[in-house]
């Protein structure tokens, strides 16, 4: 051991990201005169950004920008990639994945990856203006993997949810910490991965956990201040509207589930979040909790100025097979009524009157479900489902869902739904287990097929229900759909690859290889008049839940920013 | 069924080139960080002559927050450290027989690795661990009544 004259002055430990060739350190103020008006406003206002997680609040996910069209999308090429990369040891480190849809304000790009990370790049070229890391701790409860699904952006702050269920303000220019606030208990098992929501002077998130026997909640708060406003839980305390759907003895209910791990969409005029819910707790095990179980696997219309829920659908009563229905519900008119349009995990694609979540239609989107039937009232009956102890049950679709929370889009122009379908069977063998906090709950053991599986892209008239096209794919489709005013429908799948369609026929225009699996939420923007389609690519997080086929898939960590030769 | 291991084994686990070729991680010694009057954690850890380790290598902070951390290279090779922190993760060279800080911000509970990010340090046993304790607030907990634990 050295003396203490000897010892040699190593100095203050340095910020890491100093030692980043091509760092700025910061972006233009462009975030600074966001607000809640230019959000509502933003897709037909300016097109050329991204302001909201679905690009609007109606979770469309479509933008009117046309430059790249159906005559001229084959001469697009990549003219940037960001690549992050993977540092030490993180949690979740073999699921990790980039599953963000990027934001983009006037040129910059604001977008999060996995294990706590922020950047902002110029949308231009892919360089890095700034970037925030958030220490996330390893042994946090994932139950499907190490992944972040995006950001907000308002009044110069960026805002994101962190693994350890926190929601953070960053001040957009610099990349620094505003305000810090945790909502949820990881020591519950708690965690958050959904992109927050801006709404009025409020930042909306939700809580992940449902594998956990956690009690499902979306929160608010001033987004000046990180202030709470509200929190609106998922399933109903005893003595509760919904709470006679749960048993009544015991603390099922304390443990049901119904968690908002995907971002609302919203309706300014109706002053209506329609939150998305997650499957009941125990997943597989229904015996526990008799009853339709509520508020889980439903769309629920909440009131933002108070978070009191108003109106609810639920698409899988009493859910045992796992059946969130975090996926969006898009808001679209059809005939003059105000209506939203919802694939759930359970096959069935629901048209809903959203001024009081009652039923329109509803027609199975995939081609086989075993678990049981939806008629055309809405009536459900299970047929298949693990009811014995130690009996493997075989159901389609499997608990990753016929469609998973990766987004459907819509166009106002065809008036078409493009669903990324996965068609894909389990085996669940029940078996009952003791609960404790933040220990996996889900009641069964689950293995999802290997074999026999496959996918499609299917273009679905909300009018009838039929499907006006379909592309057939060797494999699920696992990523989020976008559609633009070029007649263009893009679309990923596991294999890397990264397609384009005619919206109208289903006519393969376009596809590159991006190298790495696809699960994340592409978006498209202009800067300097040229358009560029944003894809963040990077395969992981539950794959064995999804697509087991593909757990050895290559990884990776990019954002690819396509656009038309200059 | 696997036999129990015998103590040379156990002991050669955190050693270099005993059972195996380096010091296997997340064994070894336990230190806890001391509250300071300044509302912040303290603690020193060190890199002992040829055994490519942090000590401690396990870092108890009882509760999340400040970290002020020394850290003495006492090895005649040069190593660093990348350590969790909010924000951005730290950052320090530690040539041979050096000493300096670094100051952390933590949640709690949870635990982070940190390593020496040179040749495989990492792999060799330099790869620490800060434990975080303690409990989040109140207001992020979920309203039900008190639930059993493991």
């Amino acid at each position: 051991m050295a003396t203490e004259t000897e010892y040699v002055d190593a100095g203050e430990a340095v910020d890491f990201r100093i030692l980043s060739p091509g760092l700025v350190g910061s972006a233009p103020p462009v975030a600074k005169g966001v607000n809640y008006d230019r959000i509502l406003k933003g897709r037909d206002a300016e097109s050329h950004n991204w302001l909201t997680y679905y690009g609007a609040y109606d979770g469309q996910r479509y933008s009117p920008l046309d430059q790249i069209n159906t005559s001229n999308v084959k001469g697009l090429s990549p003219a940037w990639v960001f690549q992050c990369g993977s540092v030490g040891m993180h949690s979740g480190a073999s699921t990790y994945s980039l599953e963000a849809s990027p934001l983009v304000v006037d040129g910059v790009m604001y977008v999060t990856g996995f294990d706590g990370w922020m950047w902002a790049l110029d949308a231009k070229t892919g360089q890095e203006l700034w970037r925030y890391h958030r220490a996330s701790p390893y042994d946090v409860r994932l139950c499907c993997g190490n992944v972040n699904r995006g950001c907000a952006v308002a009044h110069g702050m960026v805002f994101m949810t962190t693994l350890n269920a926190h929601v953070i303000a960053l001040d957009a220019t610099s990349g620094k910490l505003v305000w810090d606030q945790p909502y949820g208990d990881v020591r519950a098992g708690e965690s958050a991965t959904v992109a927050p929501l801006i709404v009025k002077d409020m930042v909306i998130v939700g809580s992940s956990g449902g594998e956990f026997g956690v009690r499902g909640h979306a929160d608010a708060f001033k987004l000046e201040t990180g202030e709470r406003v509200w929190r609106c839980y998922m399933v109903p305390a005893p003595g509760e509207p919904g709470s006679e759907t749960w048993p009544d003895d015991g603390e099922t209910w304390a443990r049901g589930g119904a968690n908002c791990w995907t971002t609302p969409t919203f309706d300014p005029d109706l002053n209506l979040l329609y939150f998305n819910t997650g499957n009941p707790c125990p997943d597989f095990d229904g015996g526990v909790r008799p009853g339709d179980n509520l508020y889980t696997d439903s769309v629920v219309a909440v009131d933002p100025d108070t978070g009191q829920i108003k109106n609810h659908y639920q698409y899988t009563p009493h859910d045992v097979w796992d059946y969130d229905s975090t996926m969006e519900n898009i808001l679209f008119e059809m005939d003059g009524r105000k209506c939203s349009g919802h694939f759930d995990k359970n096959g069935y694609f629901f048209v809903l009157d959203r001024t009081d979540c009652s039923l329109i239609r509803v027609v199975p989107f995939v081609d086989r479900i075993t678990w049981g039937e939806i008629d055309a009232d809405g009536k459900v009956t299970p047929r298949v489902f693990p009811d014995k102890e130690g009996d493997p049950v075989h159901f389609w679709p499997g608990p990753a869902g016929a469609k998973e929370w990766t987004h459907a889009a819509y166009s106002p122009k065809t008036g078409l739904f493009y669903c990324p379908v996965q068609d894909v069977g389990a085996t669940a063998t029940r078996r009952r287990r003791e609960f404790k906090e933040s220990i996996p709950y889900w009641g069964a053991g689950v293995a999802v097929d290997t074999e026999d599986v496959s996918g499609y892209l299917s273009a679905i008239d909300p009018a009838t229900g039929q499907e006006r096209w379909r592309f057939r794919n060797q494999f699920p489709m696992t990523a989020s759909v976008l559609t633009t005013g070029g007649g263009l429908v893009f679309a990923g799948d596991p294999a890397g690859i990264y397609r384009a369609f005619n919206d109208s026929s289903g006519d393969l225009l376009w596809e590159f290889n991006c190298g790495s699996g696809h699960h994340s939420s592409p978006s498209s923007y202009t800067v300097d008049g040229r358009q560029y389609i944003a894809c963040p690519v990077g395969y992981g997080a539950w794959t064995e839940g999804f697509f087991p086929g593909a757990l050895a898939a290559p990884g990776g960590s990019a954002i690819y920013a396509f656009a038309l030769p200059e | 069924m696997a036999a129990t291991a015998d103590k040379s084994v156990i002991e050669g686990l955190i050693k270099q080139n005993g059972t195996t070729i380096g010091a296997v991680l997340g064994r070894g010694s336990v230190g806890v960080a001391e509250e300071g009057s300044d509302g912040k954690m303290h603690a020193t850890v060190r890199i002992p002559m040829d055994e490519l380790i942090f000590e401690p290598r396990v870092l108890v902070m009882p509760h999340g927050g400040e970290l002020e951390l020394e850290i003495i290279n006492d090895d005649n090779n040069s190593h660093c450290a990348v350590l969790p922190n909010n924000g951005d993760a730290k950052f320090i060279w530690l040539v041979n027989f050096s000493k300096g800080r670094a100051s952390l911000n933590l949640d709690g509970p949870g635990y982070y690795w940190y390593g020496s990010r040179t040749g495989n340090d990492e792999g060799g046993g330099l790869t620490g661990t800060i434990v975080v304790g303690g409990e989040v607030p109140d207001e992020a907990k979920l309203d039900r009544p008190p639930q059993p634990r493991p």
